[in-house]
């Protein structure tokens, strides 16, 4: 046994107990918190007025407001889109392909690709959203450089395609993170392994997808997880940029979330929305995990 | 060889116009702030001049500025000093359901948080922490499952050998703990500081909720603010205030870029 071997450890076990005292203390106010939303979920209680002092158990109608209603089942397909192609396809795939051509590359010039790509990711959210409405905007970068000189009308990207538009942001800030992990990853495949493979004439698509990948599967497993979740409930840069606009076309589960909540005041019907947030995000997590215990 | 130096060559040229794309963006920012004349538009400035950040600094910037770096040291500092106290026994004792912990921890990342927010902003309301303290004490509460998981990770990756050859010589927990397993996990504390104040820097819905006074707003709050104050918005001012309020954490990033890079090889296997 490991505790028994250990005697700085089993000696000062009320130690180490009243150092995570505190850690427990704010964990359980976060489950105690949660279960409060859960709890609201079920009530019609409103941010204001007589609903938000005299509310009432209402049993599971919020949940088949849900489904009812309109609203919810868009969101989530907006929701849907912008995960995939912002963080599974975009930030990941990109982020593993920049890993991957860097380490080849010489020192000066990762440096500079990794410092342009880290700089999206350090800039606070709210700054860019403004870099990319202003980016996009009628007169912004895209028009001035790219539509203007091809002779074509300017194209107001931020309201014609507002989906796409705030995915690539989204792609923009937050690649480096996949990068940095995969970067790290594939410093973890001994040279040897890729060597040996390298030998037996394997071409460099091989030794990628057949030797390195498998290797890092578990990074990958982990990147996915974090990333899926964050982009799920990721609020700021779309609520600045767009507000969830125009129309409905950007309204993501986190923002309907907030829109519900915090603009109608229903924050009864919006912790039904933050508890389905959680169900869908803890089933795709599930798979995710499963990824990453299954034996190669 | 020669194949090979050609695709290399391609590869650094397609690498150098990623670079030029990513950092594109970044033209209107810098164009604007250094323009006394701006308009908002993306155009060469006739003047070059420092006034829009001289404005910047006027207001209720510099106090906005401490009111940031209050909330994220304090929420970065608190997370750590809480994550690295409970983060050595979870790592080095095998307490019954620590497992079922953990997934707790894993199940708490994945929390929407406008999702407890309500609650969060009732309880502060009812204990008065309506102000710095609370956005501090907030944040961290919603840090500290990250803070925790990583940090128990880069715990496990220190030899217990070492702690064992060191009690033999006589050392003490705490300095078991002090010498040993901090000097070592250096890497990765200081990644999850950085993340903490990074994520503390940015966040603006909490202490917008929070900060009922004008005094208390962070500069997440204040750039939002500024963003359409009387009517018409002042460019110059919007994009001097967003590279002052975007400088901090790219600086951190940068004292702390060595670490950043062996830190993250911890973040992997084990989410």
């Amino acid at each position: 046994m490991k505790n028994q071997a250990n005697p700085w450890l089993t000696n000062n076990l009320w130690v180490l107990g009243l150092g995570m005292l505190p850690a427990i203390a704010l964990i359980g106010v976060l489950l105690y918190f949660t279960a409060w939303a859960f709890a609201f979920s079920f009530t019609d209680l409103a941010l204001v007025g007589r609903k938000s002092v005299e509310w009432e158990w209402v049993g599971f109608e919020n949940f088949e407001r849900l489904f009812t209603r309109r609203g919810f089942l868009e969101s989530l397909w907006t929701t849907v889109i912008f995960v995939f192609f912002s963080a599974i396809v975009g930030q990941s795939v990109l982020g593993f392909l920049l890993a991957a051509a860097l380490r080849g590359s010489r020192s000066t010039l990762r440096s500079v690709v990794e410092v342009c790509i880290m700089l999206g990711w350090l800039l606070p959210d709210i700054v860019a959203a403004f870099l990319w409405s202003a980016t996009t905007a009628q007169t912004g970068l895209i028009n001035q450089l790219i539509i203007r000189p091809l002779g074509l009308p300017p194209v107001n990207f931020i309201n014609d395609y507002a989906l796409p538009v705030v995915t690539i942001a989204n792609i923009w800030k937050g690649t480096a993170w996949s990068y940095l992990l995969f970067s790290a990853a594939l410093d973890s495949v001994s040279r040897e392994v890729v060597e040996a493979a390298k030998v037996d004439g394997a071409t460099p698509l091989q030794r990628i997808w057949l030797v390195q990948l498998p290797i890092i599967r578990p990074h990958i497993a982990t990147n996915m997880l974090f990333i899926t979740i964050w982009t799920f409930t990721y609020f700021p840069l779309i609520f600045a940029m767009t507000g969830g606009g125009p129309g409905r076309q950007t309204e993501t589960l986190a923002i309907f979330l907030y829109n519900q909540s915090f603009s109608r005041g229903n924050l009864g019907f919006g912790s039904a929305i933050s508890v389905a947030m959680l169900v869908i995000v803890g089933c795709l997590s599930l798979i995710y995990l499963r990824m990453l215990r299954e034996p190669k | 060889m020669e194949a090979n130096a050609t695709h290399s060559r391609l590869t650094a040229i397609a690498l150098s116009f990623m670079a030029v794309i990513w950092i594109s963006p970044f033209s209107w920012l810098v164009l604007n702030a250094f323009n006394p004349l701006s308009t908002g538009q993306l155009e060469i400035p006739r003047a070059v001049g420092l006034d829009n950040f001289g404005l910047a600094v006027s207001g209720n910037a510099g106090r906005q500025f401490l009111n940031s770096m209050l909330i994220a040291a304090g929420t970065a500092t608190l997370s750590v000093i809480v994550g690295i106290s409970a983060a050595y026994p979870l790592s080095r004792l095998k307490i019954p359901g620590r497992n079922a912990f953990l997934w707790t921890l894993v199940l708490l990342r994945m929390l929407p948080s406008a999702g407890v927010l309500v609650p969060l902003y009732f309880a502060a309301q009812r204990t008065g922490l309506l102000n710095q303290l609370g956005v501090i004490i907030a944040l961290t509460i919603l840090n500290l499952p990250f803070t925790l998981l990583l940090l128990k990770n880069f715990f496990d990756t220190v030899p217990i050998e070492l702690e064992e050859a060191a009690y033999v010589e006589g050392a003490s927990l705490l300095q078991i703990i002090t010498r040993i397993v901090l000097p070592l996990s250096r890497a990765g504390i200081a990644v999850v500081w950085f993340f903490s104040f990074t994520g503390a820097w940015n966040e603006f819905l909490l202490p917008l909720i929070f900060a009922r006074v004008q005094d208390a707003f962070p500069m997440s709050v204040g750039l939002y603010a500024a963003f359409g104050q009387q009517g018409a918005i002042n460019y110059g001012f919007l994009t001097a205030f967003s590279i002052i309020y975007a400088a901090p954490a790219v600086g951190v990033y940068f004292l702390l870029r060595r670490n950043m890079n062996t830190g993250f090889a911890g973040v992997g296997v084990k989410g």
